[in-house]
């Protein structure tokens, strides 16, 4: 895999309309920053390689480093990738209440890794209305404050990037797939820079289908006429149900949900990865109980995390059903099928699709004295 | 005391082409000057506020307004002079219009400098088919010793034909120097009074107005026909050569010296005659027609467009000469390029095709000397070190680029009109007149019902904001568009040489003046108003933000830092600039040298036998912003007492 810079990356990611704005590209130069939601170009840079590209996990995702860099073991193609152990799991009795998608174990193992000194601060997705907005956390009430789904893209992975820079280390992040592998490839130092130091503390990754491109559903939104500011929560359930429950201030509304996909970012259709292979931990939804998480305990400082949660009691653990992880391997599979065929239909599979791009320098006005 | 008001007639200086328009209009003994500020046109405003306590000068605050403040002074009797680049009579040409129909009282001046070849312009317009248009005599120095004789003589002709008269400059004239030959300076009565009992069509005592046109617009024609007459046997119009020429240049203004630079070069001196016009519009027959009549080849050596060519043309045409004897070149045949400034080696190049020559002009050892001299690296033109305006093109292009939506802004005529090249970051998308990015973006602003989310920001520097933003900002309020204006207010028209205006409080001379406060006016406009310092790169750009994802409306952002040049702040520094060699990583940074590939102040020097930036110590104006942009904090500045 052909380590490439800005250039393919804008022009094939950015412009090709195949960024998810997961922000791992982001903050970590002068040139690519994210602002509201998206990945802006700000200014030109022609370096022939970058971290930029090399973060992105659109640009070729390298399985084989990453998994003898992340876990000390070869890479086996399991759809759900490499893991210790998988429980079913929910917050501890002595956990806060929160206002949880399902049981809570995200926000517990957070303030369990906080409050146990694991990590320093924690890179997490809070809301502003119904918009995402990375945050830096460091206290248990504002990790409940960022708990429950989003289910539009923010580049949290750029918030962990400028964190990095500023000098912050033993960061915890939580992020989607797309977010947790460009962080992942970050932590392999691809530019071999000798100032490298990882600022991952622990990396705790979600179960991801889809996100919606903030601006789609916004635009959307308004088309149903409704007031983002008047959103006071969102849910998508799973399959098979057919509408997003919005709670407003005058009550529920239902959106179907074939017209929300239609706002889903073109890029997500590529993404091999639901269940966030490159982390530490990985947290989902529990099919067949909503009160529970699938988690899926991946490298030995992500057990070595539970098991103080749960010694703390702020995580509760149980053996899961073979059913629930088959289940889970089948929705994995499918979705690994479904992007390398959209990749290939895409010609992301396609040797040229690793080749450098030349770009002609845009003509200035010579003879302007 | 300036050489300009020494009383010694005959004494013979070198000056300045624009000096010599000062002593000219000294010798007429006017009492009113006004102009606004535009090179090449600029040191005569100048000059004249600075040498002479006897005549009001004035940089009104736009060329109409000059225009009217020198027209007010001839109606109450006074000798005056207006003072423009060419794009100034544009803008002035409302008034010249009708002034030129209603007439005026004491001798009027207009002098236009053109910019052939926009050495210092965005355009290459022509003042003298204005003459044509507005139907008033113009005339056309060819040298410095002319320059001081027509502007003089320019006010004589304006009293006995009651009418403004042109006289045209270009920048080789105004800018260059020559020898001048001093005339009498005059000790004139100033009394100023303005008559308006007599009757209606009385010149001097009636009010002074266009209408009745019928009437006025045949007196004005028949004026003019006097001055053709005037003109016939003008000593500015000239002929040097042989009595019957194998080829005639007929040329005007500085083309005349280069003409004969080139026939004295080629050593054509008993094979082409030169006849040069002076008292170009209306263009006199009687001179032109006893040439024409000794010739059969002739070349028009003139700039931009086809002038003299086509008045002769038309002239010929209706004259008795046989036109089958004569052939005609110029810009018409392609022997003269039609656009850029006339050079010498156009003239040779158009002779040499004429007159079949096969001319050597350089000398043998010129490229040896040439290959000599040291490689000169290219340079693209861009802003000085320290100057606010890069800050400010920094911190618009940034903000545009992180909204993402495509915003862009619509550019206005100053230093900052640079913003369109590299050095501006390529953030200007639309250059025009003065005051036009503001209008243009009016119009952007209204165009989101057909679809266009696109944010629009304009610029426009803090004398051209009072030259001509603000009726476009009034335009956009009353409308409800909505965009962003960002005064780039840098406390001085700074291009051209920090003439005063309406925003200090000094006028011409540098006596105190009431102020004008430019955020002030905008607010009583109806606009949303913030004052920034663009070298507080964080806090323009938040500021920025905010106005472009507001609700919409017309919003100001007022960018205040003086010119890096401007007189208070020259040879001053706010900081001591250094880079901390050990925290500058260099091409492993990853910032792909933002400060010197990208933010390229020349303060600032990429040294690249060590792979570090560096701060050129003679350059540096110590503003300090490159510190804000270095993402090592490898750059760093200590505040200087």
């Amino acid at each position: 895999m052909q380590l490439l810079g800005p250039t393919e990356l804008s022009h094939r990611i950015l412009k090709g309309d195949l960024c998810t704005s997961c922000g791992a590209c982001a903050d970590l130069c002068p040139y690519l920053k994210s602002h509201g939601g998206k990945i802006a170009s700000v200014f030109s840079c022609d370096r022939e390689t970058g971290r930029c590209y090399a973060a992105c996990p659109k640009t070729g995702v390298n399985e084989t480093v990453l998994s003898e860099a992340l876990f000390s073991t070869p890479w086996r193609a399991d759809p759900l990738g490499h893991y210790r152990k998988i429980y079913m799991a929910k917050q501890g009795i002595k956990a806060s209440k929160g206002r949880f998608q399902n049981g809570g174990t995200v926000s517990a193992l957070v303030i369990a890794a906080l409050e146990q000194g694991v990590i320093d601060k924690a890179v997490l997705t809070g809301s502003d209305g119904i918009m995402p907005r990375p945050r830096i956390v460091t206290t248990p009430e504002q990790v409940l404050e960022c708990a429950a789904s989003k289910y539009i893209a923010a580049p949290t992975a750029a918030r962990l990037n400028r964190a990095a820079t500023e000098g912050d280390t033993n960061l915890g992040m939580v992020g989607t797939p797309c977010q947790m592998t460009g962080l992942a490839t970050l932590r392999t130092n691809p530019l071999a820079r000798s100032d490298f130091k990882d600022p991952m503390g622990i990396a705790i990754g979600l179960f991801c289908t889809w996100a919606l491109s903030g601006e789609g559903f916004l635009s959307y939104l308004d088309q149903q006429k409704i007031d983002p500011s008047a959103i006071r929560s969102m849910d998508i359930p799973p399959p098979p149900a057919e509408n997003a429950r919005l709670t407003l201030a005058e009550g529920v509304k239902k959106l179907p949900l074939d017209e929300i996909r239609k706002r889903v970012l073109p890029g997500c259709s590529v993404c091999p990865d639901m269940t966030a292979l490159w982390t530490d931990l990985s947290v989902g939804a529990l099919e067949e109980n909503p009160e529970w998480n699938t988690l899926i305990v991946r490298s030995e400082r992500g057990e070595a995390l539970v098991n103080r949660a749960v010694e703390a009691g702020l995580l509760e653990i149980r053996p899961i059903s073979q059913t629930s992880v088959d289940n889970l391997t089948l929705a994995a599979t499918n979705k690994r099928k479904r992007a390398l065929a959209a990749q290939e239909r895409l010609g992301m599979l396609d040797p040229a699709f690793q080749n450098p791009l030349e770009i002609q320098p845009k003509q200035t006005i010579m003879g302007f004295r | 005391m300036s050489l300009l008001t020494r009383d010694n007639p005959g004494e013979t200086h070198l000056m300045m082409g624009n000096e010599a328009i000062v002593r000219g209009a000294l010798e007429a003994g006017i009492s009113v000057a006004a102009g606004y500020p535009g090179t090449p046109s600029s040191e005569i405003i100048e000059t004249l506020a600075k040498i002479s306590d006897d005549i009001y000068t004035e940089w009104s605050v736009n060329e109409k307004v000059a225009l009217e403040v020198a027209a007010a002074a001839s109606f109450a009797g006074l000798r005056s002079l207006a003072v423009m680049k060419q794009p100034g009579v544009n803008v002035a040409a409302d008034f010249l219009m009708h002034l030129a129909l209603s007439g005026v009282r004491a001798g009027m001046v207009i002098v236009a400098a053109d910019d052939p070849g926009a050495l210092s312009s965005v355009n290459e317009g022509e003042t003298r088919l204005y003459a044509k248009l507005m139907e008033i005599p113009m005339l056309e120095p060819g040298n410095f010793q002319e320059a001081r004789q027509m502007t003089c003589w320019a006010f004589e002709l304006s009293e006995t034909l009651h009418m403004p008269v042109l006289v045209r400059t270009v920048t080789r004239l105004s800018h260059a120097s020559g020898n001048v030959t001093l005339g009498k300076l005059p000790k004139p009565d100033r009394k100023a009074f303005f008559q308006f009992n007599g009757d209606m069509l009385d010149p001097m005592e009636g009010p002074i107005m266009s209408p009745p046109v019928g009437i006025k617009h045949d007196s004005q024609q028949k004026k003019l026909e006097q001055a053709a007459q005037l003109f016939e046997d003008s000593p500015f119009n000239t002929y040097g050569g042989p009595e019957s020429p194998e080829l005639l240049i007929i040329t005007t203004s500085i083309c005349d010296l280069y003409s004969k630079e080139v026939v004295a070069l080629l050593n054509l001196e008993d094979r082409v005659g030169i006849l040069k016009i002076g008292t170009t519009w209306p263009l006199p027959a009687q001179p032109v027609l006893e040439r024409l009549a000794r010739t059969r080849n002739v070349l028009f050596v003139e700039e931009v467009q086809p002038f003299i060519e086509e008045a002769v043309k038309v002239l010929v045409a209706g004259s008795h000469l046989d036109l089958s004897s004569l052939t005609f070149y110029g810009k018409y045949s392609r022997h003269i390029p039609t656009a850029g400034e006339m050079t010498p080696e156009r003239v040779t190049a158009a002779l040499s095709t004429l007159l079949q020559l096969e001319p050597d002009p350089v000398s043998q050892d010129y490229p040896p000397r040439g290959t000599a001299l040291p490689p000169i690296p290219p340079r693209e033109i861009s802003f000085c070190p320290g100057c606010p305006h890069r800050a400010s093109f920094f911190s618009i292009n940034t903000v545009l680029q992180l909204d993402n939506r495509q915003g862009f802004t619509c550019g206005d005529i100053g230093c900052y009109s640079m913003g369109m090249l590299p050095g501006g970051f390529f953030t200007l998308k639309t250059l025009h007149s003065m005051g036009s990015g503001s209008g243009l973006a009016s119009g952007f602003g209204k165009l989101e019902k057909f679809g266009m989310n696109q944010p629009v920001v304009a610029v426009c520097g803090d004398s051209t904001f009072f030259h001509s933003a603000m009726p476009p900002l009034v335009n956009a309020v009353h409308n409800r568009s909505s965009f962003t204006l960002v005064v780039l207010d840098n406390s001085g028209t700074a291009m051209t040489g920090f003439q005063p205006h309406p925003g200090l409080p000094v006028d011409t001379k540098g006596d105190q003046a009431p102020p004008i406060d430019i955020e002030k006016v905008c607010r009583a406009m109806g606009a949303t108003t913030r004052t920034c310092d663009p070298f507080d790169l964080e806090a323009t750009q938040k500021q920025l933000l905010e106005f472009i994802n507001g609700d919409g409306g017309v919003r100001v952002l007022i960018l205040k830092q003086a010119c890096a040049l401007s007189p208070e702040k020259r040879h001053t520094r706010a900081f001591e600039v250094t880079v901390d060699p050990d925290s500058c990583l260099g091409e492993a940074c990853g910032c792909n040298r933002i400060c010197t590939r990208v933010f390229s102040c020349p303060g600032l020097l990429w040294d690249a036998e060590n792979n570090q930036a560096t701060i050129n110590d003679v350059l540096c104006a110590g503003c300090g912003v490159c510190a804000s942009v270095c993402p090592q904090n490898a750059i760093q500045r200590k505040e200087l007492p």
